[in-house]
């Protein structure tokens, strides 16, 4: 503990880069867990191989695309370039409170408090020089919400390299779709102009079915979930919101192979993620990244697994034709749709709904939360329509709890297991 | 003629409710990227949705939470409370707190059996050869729903006759504003934004008169001289002309605006052109007119208006509300601040809610802003 807050300080006093930080930090992790829990490593390797990439990649001969809302990933690595999900770094920081306030007092300077922590920090951290990493290329979409429609290009501006935006269609439709695989198509262009390199389709391919069995692992994890009692720990729906930076690349398929093999175990051992599963928490907003430990108290707590959420729950949407560019294309862009976070969020509210309302049939449920960051204000102002939807349909009451996925200021860990507690105690066990 | 009309900015339901009784309906529109022209070319009165003098939005909470955007509650607060009278609703996804307005509304039409015409359309955030075609099918979709519910075809000829109609008051408005660059202004800000707003008490045809005879009786009017500084305001929808009151009554003379309830919803007229159908060039312009930052790559046209609005209206410096919660808003000082700064506009940044909460704590600024501002003179 001693060690982070040195390292925090480190940051605080600009002798190290916030990738330093966090490549540091997750080496830690990682000796740690070598030594305690030698058979989970495969849920810190992801974060090993994403930011040593990160910090690696000049010297790797990569150009870094700094990249923000859902963008198709597969172009930037077909183009031999490393995409980097602005998103990871409030994320990553999510645990440490002391930085995370640092970067957002810097960003709220100019923007107001309301606006997302996510943006904030990222805003801030640049403005303070403090990512360690330079891009060569930035690209974002108008999406998920406001906050990012305002910060990203602002953050066009103040970076300065080239960059490319995608407008995303409000509806998940087919002229949504096309309307997206057009978009692409002048991405391409973009990368071609601005790499000096042409797209190699075959290239392309490779991360495209990389990202078929990232999906396919993902769908197959998500499945096993169903199961009674639920094999998986909530804290791994967290984790798998790590899907956005790295869903076209194998490494994110080893998650998924470790998640796979480890709920089959479980399965086959006639096991759960709690000793005594009584409760199966529908998680209708997760974003609990600071306090993902809640999850584990939960567990110990109350018997109380959160088995589905609809933040990383994503359904099945796969390239079918891989020769046919103009059909991946219109896939690249039903997947952009399809994000955590975009798909129930960033359109009408009955996508959100809708799933939700899966969730509650495939995955049978006894309680619900949601636990809503403050910065998703699209998500609060739908929450009563979902809600209400749960309760005349499937009888159940939700809990619901204000936090800050990103400001630990906001709200501490205590406040929201206290307002849980009291949930289960007051509603849900009377 | 009696032009006072203009300056009953409180929302009636007199010219929905004389509409109505003709026969035809009445639409609420949310959000100013839904072309008026289109409902008007199909009969229909376009109702822009506002919550003016509304206080208590407790109702419109408890379905869009503490977290939204007071000015979006209040509007769905006089929905729920059908403060309009209307026929239904049309909004875009202007801003995502627009959207819910209609998702709200939408769901409690749905699940109380209210019956009323609920549609959305989708605006694009950004003006590129590729969005103007998708939004120009999203405007046919409108057309289609509107030609149902009225039996009207909406035809070419019908556009561009609307399309003339609204280009006429956009002149008008823009008449209006050429008189407030004079030195003592024969209206204030107040009355501007007064102005402005009743445009979505009546139809348009009304509103042109209306405008013409206040123009035409523009000189007879007393001068503003009593003002210490003359101000230009920015930021969120802002439907509430005593919000602006609380600044003239300390000496600053408002004298324009970049909000889209002031003349940001009129500007430029649109230009039709005949290598284009007229439903392209509606799009085009709706997509490619500034008027708030919802629009991805509008920011540096939309500083540079503001810039260029404080020369031509010797301001003497920017005041700059934004709606807590509004984020569309809420971000733009990233890079408007500097600007202003590098040019000598000096800006001051205040917060707000719909129910004209912290009222004080807004004259306790403005005045200091107008003594720091007058000094500069």
């Amino acid at each position: 503990m001693s060690e982070v807050k040195d390292l925090e300080q480190m940051v605080l006093d600009g002798e190290m880069t916030i990738t330093e930080f966090a490549c540091a930090k997750v080496d830690g992790s990682l000796e740690r867990m070598k030594e305690r829990h030698p058979e989970m490593l495969w849920t810190m390797e992801i974060q090993k191989f994403m930011w040593d990439s990160y910090r690696d990649a000049k010297k790797n001969g990569k150009k870094l695309c700094f990249f923000g809302g859902s963008v198709p990933t597969e172009i930037i690595a077909a183009f031999d370039c490393l995409g980097f999900y602005m998103d990871t770094i409030p994320f990553r920081l999510s645990t440490n409170p002391n930085l995370t306030s640092k970067y957002i007092d810097e960003a709220e300077k100019y923007v107001s408090a309301s606006m997302c922590g996510l943006d904030k920090v990222e805003l801030g951290a640049w403005l303070s020089g403090a990512y360690g990493m330079e891009p060569d290329l930035f690209v974002y979409n108008s999406v998920p919400c406001d906050s990012s429609r305002v910060a990203y290009p602002a953050m066009e501006k103040i970076i300065g390299v080239p960059a490319f935006s995608f407008d995303h269609p409000f509806r998940r439709d087919e002229r949504g779709a096309e309307y997206l695989a057009d978009q692409i198509e002048d991405f391409i262009e973009f990368m071609e102009e601005h790499t000096g390199n042409k797209l190699d389709w075959d290239k392309l391919k490779y991360y495209m079915e990389n990202a078929n069995r990232n999906f396919e692992l993902q769908k197959k994890c998500a499945d096993l979930r169903k199961h009674k009692p639920c094999p998986l720990p909530g804290r791994l729906l967290v984790l798998n919101g790590t899907t956005n930076a790295v869903a076209c690349y194998p490494e994110m398929g080893d998650l998924y192979e470790g998640e796979l093999e480890a709920g089959q175990m479980m399965i086959d051992l006639g096991m759960g993620a709690c000793p005594d599963e009584k409760y199966r928490v529908a998680m209708l907003q997760n974003m609990i990244w600071g306090h993902a430990k809640i999850m584990d108290w939960m567990e110990k707590a109350y018997n109380a697994v959160a088995v589905m959420d609809a933040f990383g729950f994503q359904g099945d949407i796969y390239y079918e034709h891989l020769d046919d560019r103009r059909d991946c294309l219109k896939t690249m862009g039903r997947k952009m749709q399809n994000n955590p976070m975009i798909h129930g969020a960033s359109g009408p509210s009955r996508y959100h709904l809708e799933l939700v309302e899966k969730i509650f049939e495939e995955y049978d449920p006894n309680v619900s939360m949601f636990l809503g960051h403050v910065g998703c204000k699209h998500t609060w102002a739908s929450s009563k329509i979902i809600t209400d939807m749960i309760q005349d349909k499937y009888g159940l009451p939700t809990l619901f709890v204000d936090l800050d996925a990103i400001d630990g200021r906001y709200k501490s860990g205590d406040e929201i297991k206290d307002q849980i507690s009291e949930y289960f105690e007051t509603v849900v066990m009377k | 003629m009696d032009y006072g009309k203009l300056f009953e900015s409180d929302i009636s339901s007199e010219a929905v409710k004389k509409w109505r009784q003709q026969g035809k309906k009445a639409l609420g529109v949310i959000c100013c990227h839904v072309p008026e022209e289109i409902f008007h070319a199909a009969g229909v009165l376009p109702v822009r949705m506002r919550a003016t003098g509304c206080v208590d939005a407790s109702e419109a909470e408890m379905w869009m939470s503490s977290f939204s955007c007071s000015f979006a509650k209040s509007v769905l607060q006089y929905w729920l409370e059908g403060r309009y009278e209307l026929d239904g609703i049309v909004a875009s996804d202007g801003c995502i707190m627009a959207s819910r307005i209609y998702d709200n509304a939408e769901y409690i039409n749905r699940t109380r059996n209210k019956g009323q015409t609920i549609i959305q359309i989708a605006a694009p955030r950004k003006h590129t050869a590729r969005t103007v075609p998708f939004y120009v099918n999203e405007l046919r979709d409108l057309i289609e729903a509107l030609e149902e519910i009225t039996g009207e075809k909406i035809t070419e000829e019908k556009l561009k006759a609307s399309v003339e109609v609204y280009n006429e008051a956009r002149e008008l408005i823009k008449e209006l504003y050429e008189l407030r660059k004079e030195k003592n202004p024969v209206i204030s800000g107040v009355e501007a934004l007064q102005i402005t707003l009743s445009k979505t008490n009546m139809p348009i045809e009304e509103y042109i008169d209306l405008l013409k005879a206040f123009l035409e009786d523009a000189k007879n009017r007393k001068p503003q001289d009593s003002w210490r500084a003359r101000l230009m305001i920015i930021g969120s929808a802002l439907d509430d002309p005593e919000y602006l009151r609380v600044i003239e009554e300390k000496g600053g003379l408002i004298v324009t605006d970049a909000l889209c309830f002031g003349q940001m919803q009129f500007r430029e007229p649109i230009e039709m052109r005949d290598d284009e159908d007229v439903l392209t060039s509606i799009a085009d312009y709706y997509l490619k007119r500034v008027v708030c930052p919802r629009m991805m790559d509008v920011h540096e046209e939309l500083h540079d208006f503001i810039i260029q609005s404080v020369r031509e209206f010797s301001c003497d410096g920017v005041i700059y509300q934004r709606m807590q919660n509004c984020e569309c808003w809420g971000g733009e000082n990233i890079l408007l601040e500097k600007k202003l700064k590098d040019v000598g506009i000096p800006q001051i940044t205040v917060e707000r809610e719909q129910h004209m909460a912290n009222i004080g704590q807004l004259a306790v600024r403005a005045e200091a802003f107008i003594e720091m501002v007058e000094k500069e003179v």
